[in-house]
């Protein structure tokens, strides 16, 4: 029988840089527009300040943003890295009895509807007012997405994947690890991206409401004195912290989840 | 061709109980013996049990009666795990794992069956070249072929060098063409392997191309209704064996059988 050569498959793993390249002209549409939209218009700077007053403001004004910057960017990477394997860990325990999925599902889908800020009243009286506290409130903030997520991807592997495992004699641990794990893994990633965006919603929420430190805390501050344009800068940098996590989560999984299309 | 290999004795298969009223008999009475190198070719109607059958074979299910011989040693109801590495499983729909390349796929095996060392690795090689895929060693599945992913499938199920190769429908889910082109291919692999092959179809043509012993099943709950045995030599089984005569008479007579059992 002819042996088959390889077709010159398309070099498709090069980068495009029309991905990068359109995001920044919208970026720059929206940067103009909104600029020439508020002049124009005469719009107060407490209903929305032009882009290039809030970018001047909050550069000159960084020097007291950056401790809140960095407490925050501190409790949402560190909550958001326990949460990781606390999430898989847990999805991993309970996908081993069926009992176990039927009973937590519920429950874990509970938590992540319900809103952890609910909480730091209740955890002040607990644990005390030290802001280092909020961490726990990310963690129980995105643990139960990415275990749901995860469960999810555990519970749904086709029975063929598993018949392989079983006619080749898998191990229970090797059908874990090098079939169910593997079969997960997009999902596993869908959980951890939701857990950027719950950690950075937990971070700042629990800031709202413990107050004296972070972002949150310095959005309020900023606005109370109005100082719109700082406060505008505050939101910015909050959602540059959740982009970067989720960039840098989705740059991994396109390293390791190869086989997706 | 004298070396008895395996032998099912009485096997049956059912699902549920009588008690909730789910009782399903899928395998009635099952009983066969197969020699070494033989090319067994199991034929069927659409959900008549056989592959419930090839799983007891393959390790993947148990048989809820009867009993299975290895080598003249009595294994029970379910191929235990240390008699695996003896079979080779190749399933209808290729089952490649996608995050593995082709590759990673045979060696998910060797790592299950703990085979390690340089003489497995050539045999990686060695396997994929038999299916004519050694130039797509490091290739994932989605990047193949539905025809190329069931080479590998073969080559996979081969790797752990096993003593009876069972293949499950596996030209079930490919076009009329590559169909017809893998039958030719896995006589060749039967030729060059000299394994002990069980597989089960539904296309005549297919069986009495690959056979030397057909065995029809009846619908479920399944019997063996007839055994054929097909004495084409091995030299006359090619491309022309649609002009063979011996073969239109098989095709005929095992046509009425299976329009008999529908």
């Amino acid at each position: 029988m002819a042996q088959s050569t390889p077709v010159r498959r398309t070099p498709k793993k090069e980068r495009d840089p029309k991905r990068i390249i359109a995001p920044l002209v919208v970026l720059a549409v929206l940067y103009i527009g909104l600029e020439i939209f508020l002049r124009v218009f005469n719009v107060a700077a407490y209903v929305m300040p032009t882009p290039t007053h809030i970018i001047q403001a909050t550069i000159s004004s960084f020097h007291i943003i950056l401790p809140d910057f960095l407490f925050t960017l501190k409790i949402i990477c560190v909550g958001f890295c326990i949460a990781i394997p606390a999430g898989i860990l847990l999805a991993a325990l309970f996908s081993q009895f069926d009992i176990l999925v039927k009973a937590m599902q519920p429950v874990v889908i509970w938590l992540v509807i319900t809103p952890m800020i609910t909480l730091i009243p209740l955890m002040t009286l607990w644990l005390g007012t030290d802001p280092n506290l909020r961490v726990i409130i990310v963690i129980i903030q995105a643990t139960p997405i990415i275990c749901l997520n995860t469960l999810n991807g555990f519970t749904h592997v086709e029975r063929e994947k598993l018949e392989l495992a079983r006619s080749v004699g898998a191990s229970k641990l090797q059908t874990f690890v090098s079939i169910i794990f593997m079969n997960a893994l997009p999902q596993v990633f869908t959980g951890i991206k939701l857990g950027c965006i719950f950690s950075t919603i937990g971070a700042v929420s629990a800031d709202f409401v413990s107050r004296g430190q972070g972002l949150g805390d310095r959005i309020i501050k900023f606005t109370k004195y109005s100082n719109f344009e700082e406060s505008y800068g505050c939101i910015i940098l909050i959602a540059l912290i959740g982009i970067t996590l989720y960039t840098v989560v989705e740059m991994i999984e396109k390293r390791i989840v190869l086989w997706k299309k | 061709m004298q070396n008895k290999v395996f032998s099912v004795k009485n096997i049956a298969k059912s699902f549920g109980s009588e008690k909730e009223h789910n009782y399903i008999e899928v395998i009635r009475d099952i009983s066969m013996d197969i020699d070494e190198k033989e090319f067994i070719v199991i034929l069927g109607n659409s959900g008549c049990g056989k592959s419930t059958f090839l799983k007891i074979l393959g390790g993947i299910d148990s048989a809820t009666k009867g009993s299975m011989e290895l080598y003249g040693k009595n294994i029970g109801r379910q191929i235990p795990r240390n008699a695996l590495k003896h079979f080779g499983f190749v399933f209808q729909s290729n089952n490649l794992l996608p995050w593995r390349t082709a590759e990673g796929n045979l060696r998910f095996n060797l790592n299950t069956m703990k085979l390690k060392g340089p003489e497995w690795e050539k045999r990686i090689d060695e396997m994929l070249d038999i299916v004519g895929l050694l130039d797509y060693k490091k290739v994932y599945p989605h990047e193949l072929s539905g025809g190329m992913k069931q080479r590998v499938g073969i080559a996979r199920a081969l790797v752990h060098d096993p003593d009876i190769l069972i293949l499950d429908q596996p030209l079930g889910a490919l076009d009329a063409i590559t169909r017809k082109m893998l039958s030719y291919e896995i006589l060749n692999i039967w030729k060059k392997t000299q394994k002990t092959i069980i597989m089960v179809t539904n296309n005549v043509d297919e069986a009495i191309l690959l056979a030397n012993r057909i065995f029809v099943f009846s619908n479920k709950p399944a019997v063996i209704t007839h055994e054929i045995r097909v004495d084409i030599p091995v030299e006359q089984r090619n491309h022309e064996i649609a002009n063979n005569q011996r073969f239109n008479e098989l095709r005929e007579q095992i046509n009425e059988i299976v329009r008999a059992t529908l």
